[in-house]
């Protein structure tokens, strides 16, 4: 079947990170059941240029960033964030949109479709989740 | 006709085209400048050395190429080109160029930057925006959107340099830098028509570079947020569409400014208001034509015709001046234009393609058989959408799905249709790329992102829950059967259940 390839896009990354960023976060306190953060996307831009610098996380590659101009941008992760929205694995609060944050069907997709897929990698991932977590503005009054 | 031996890189493929592009083409020297008479902007005025360039082959070509694809199909005043287009692009350059130095003069701001228009900035400027569209093929961006998943343009996305361009910007700067362009250009431009201007410079700008940082938002002028194709682009198609939208161009000019950005000197923005239009004017084209449903229908056909084109090349290709266009790789959809391709009054190829021909000759086009939506996905909460948006960047997984519809019909349908007659349309979200959209809202503020300003996001996921559809395509006498093997289908790879009967409602099955 088409579809049952493995087959790793840039967004499936991208969802990875968060659906484990969610889950280390309802290890420390379970009755986190929500990952919800503040950030637009220039900022996402500055974080994961900011991780994928570092050489740590080979796995982030596949956000390839321009090397010109005055700030290292990514198409890809641009792309990979509107994905993530389109497919209602993503949400964006009101009123002011400025609060990303996560969707069950996140869970889901990661626990049907990405685990096997990134098998060899969810400790690459996790790490990529922990550092994710320390860089961006949680919001804890939702969910 | 044996097809030619392929050269191994792309760069040589660019090269191998620009040479048949030329082959016969004897150029001579303008008389002097020249005053193009353009719908949207009025008299524009070009120096002899540009006559040059919109006279020889690259450009003229663009003349046979539609701006908006098929779009004419649905909205039938929409036949403007990339041509006119083109020379939009340079006169709007120029216009920001003005702005600029206007508002550099007015505030105190000190730049440096040459406004002759034989050798200067402005010259560089107003060239690369007249060559900024030379790498589009076949209905511009329909076609785009099957080449660009070729192996050798993804491969030139993954390198950095590259990371933000488009593809048609990509084979465009392959073009300009092309030996037989940069030949012909230094022989007929730059010696006859004494223009001391230098290709390396133009390519770059081109793909939004500068070597100069504090020239950097030249660069910005011809790629940016609000760069002077997007400009042309929005304020020419939806006055080709039809479509009362507001651009106020002097308006945004006034606006404009640069500033030191990080060791760069950028374009920035004295006001948000002018780029709001712009963007709000992007979403409202992207609804209501780039991805209205009869559109998308012509661009599946297009991919119907491309994708067996591509599978059946000993049979099915077209043969343009001595070479057979197969359509295997980028490089091949610059040799056809739409002229060339709908216009061959006995068709070419096998049956399929000249029964596809004739069905966009009489616009027998096909019909709707599924709405994949918000209102007829049951489960839309699923990661049903993830999975299939997934199939818009897997070419190979998304043939495979609609080969699977196809195995999928009773005997006597499959037989009544090639397994190319059966499309699934995938649009993605409208693109708005805001990282070098950036506000300053007097000389000595600070400058932010467009995004602290306006809820762009807001837009989009408006945009992705209100609007998005997908739709499965096929020839009318086949599609009750396609849409009941699509159901089917979509449930088990794709983890979605359809109603059936809400999507009937806009397909009218």
């Amino acid at each position: 079947m088409p579809i049952a390839k493995p087959a790793i896009l840039p967004d499936h990354i991208l969802s990875a990170v968060l659906t484990l960023a969610k889950r280390a976060r309802e290890a420390e306190a379970s009755a986190r059941k929500r990952l919800a953060f503040r950030s637009h996307d220039f900022q996402l831009q500055e974080i994961f240029s900011d991780l994928q610098k570092t050489g740590k996380y080979p796995i982030l590659d596949a956000f390839v960033f321009s090397d010109s101009g005055p700030e290292r941008y990514s198409p890809a992760l641009n792309e990979s964030v509107s994905k993530l929205q389109l497919s209602g694995l993503i949400g964006r609060e009101n009123p002011d949109y400025e609060v990303v944050f996560l969707r069950p069907a996140a869970d889901r997709f990661f626990d049907e479709v990405l685990s096997s897929r990134f098998s060899n990698d969810l400790d690459q991932l996790g790490q990529i989740a922990n550092e994710f977590l320390q860089r961006v503005e949680i919001i804890d009054n939702v969910g | 006709m044996a097809a030619p031996t392929v050269p191994v890189t792309l760069q040589e493929r660019v090269n191998t085209f620009v040479e048949w592009l030329f082959d016969d083409y004897k150029a001579t020297t303008p008389k002097g400048p020249k005053v193009f008479n353009d719908a949207l902007l009025g008299n524009l005025l070009f120096a002899q050395h540009e006559v040059a360039v919109i006279d020889c082959p690259l450009l003229q070509r663009l003349r046979r190429i539609k701006q908006t694809g098929l779009v004419y199909y649905v909205f039938p005043s929409a036949t403007h080109s990339r041509f006119e287009h083109s020379l939009g692009a340079a006169a709007l350059a120029e216009r920001c160029f003005d702005a600029i130095q206007e508002r550099a003069a007015v505030e105190g701001n000190g730049i440096s930057v040459d406004p002759d228009r034989h050798k200067g900035d402005l010259a560089h400027l107003r060239m690369a925006a007249l060559l900024h569209d030379v790498g589009h093929g076949l209905c511009s961006h329909a076609s785009e959107q099957i080449y660009e998943l070729l192996s050798d343009l993804k491969e030139f996305k993954n390198i950095p340099q590259y990371a933000t361009n488009a593809p048609g910007e990509i084979l465009s700067y392959l073009i300009v830098l092309s030996p037989t362009f940069q030949n012909w250009f230094n022989e007929h431009v730059v010696r006859d028509c004494h223009a001391n201007l230098d290709l390396d410079r133009i390519s770059k700008l081109i793909l939004g570079k500068h070597d100069d940082p504090d020239k950097y938002f030249l660069a910005n002028i011809i790629s940016s947020a609000y760069d002077c194709d997007k400009l042309d682009y929005i304020a020419r198609d939806s006055y080709y569409c039809g479509l009362a939208l507001t651009v106020d161009l002097p308006r945004f000019y006034s606006m404009i400014s640069i500033a030191k950005y990080k060791g760069y000197r950028v374009l920035v923005l004295r006001n948000y208001v002018p780029l709001e239009q712009i963007l709000f004017s992007k979403m409202t084209l992207f609804g209501s034509v780039y991805h209205h449903q009869k559109v998308k229908c012509l661009d599946s056909m297009l991919r119907s015709m491309i994708g067996h084109i591509v599978e059946n090349p000993d049979q099915a290709s077209l043969p343009a001046r001595g070479v057979n266009v197969s359509f295997a790789d980028p490089v091949q959809y610059l040799y056809v234009t739409d002229d060339e391709f709908f216009c061959q009054p006995a068709g070419f190829g096998d049956d399929y393609v000249r029964s596809m021909l004739n069905r966009f000759r009489h616009r027998n086009l096909f019909v709707r058989c599924l709405e994949i939506s918000r209102r007829t996905v049951k489960n839309w909460d699923g990661y049903g959408r993830q999975t299939l948006n997934d199939l818009a960047k897997l070419p190979n997984e998304l043939s495979g799905v609609e080969d699977e519809i196809h195995k999928c019909l009773p005997a006597a349908f499959r037989g009544k249709c090639n397994k190319h007659d059966i499309r699934l349309s995938i649009p993605g979200l409208p693109g708005i790329k805001t990282g070098n959209a950036l506000i300053q809202t007097s000389k000595d503020s600070e400058i932010e992102n467009i995004e602290q300003y306006f809820p762009l996001e807001q837009w989009t996921d408006a945009y992705a829950h209100n609007k998005w559809r997908s739709f499965l395509y096929a020839p009318r006498e086949i599609a009750k059967a396609v849409r009941d093997a699509a159901v089917s289908v979509l449930k088990d790879l794709c983890k979605m259940e359809l109603d059936v009967e809400k999507s009937n409602q806009t397909c009218h099955l």
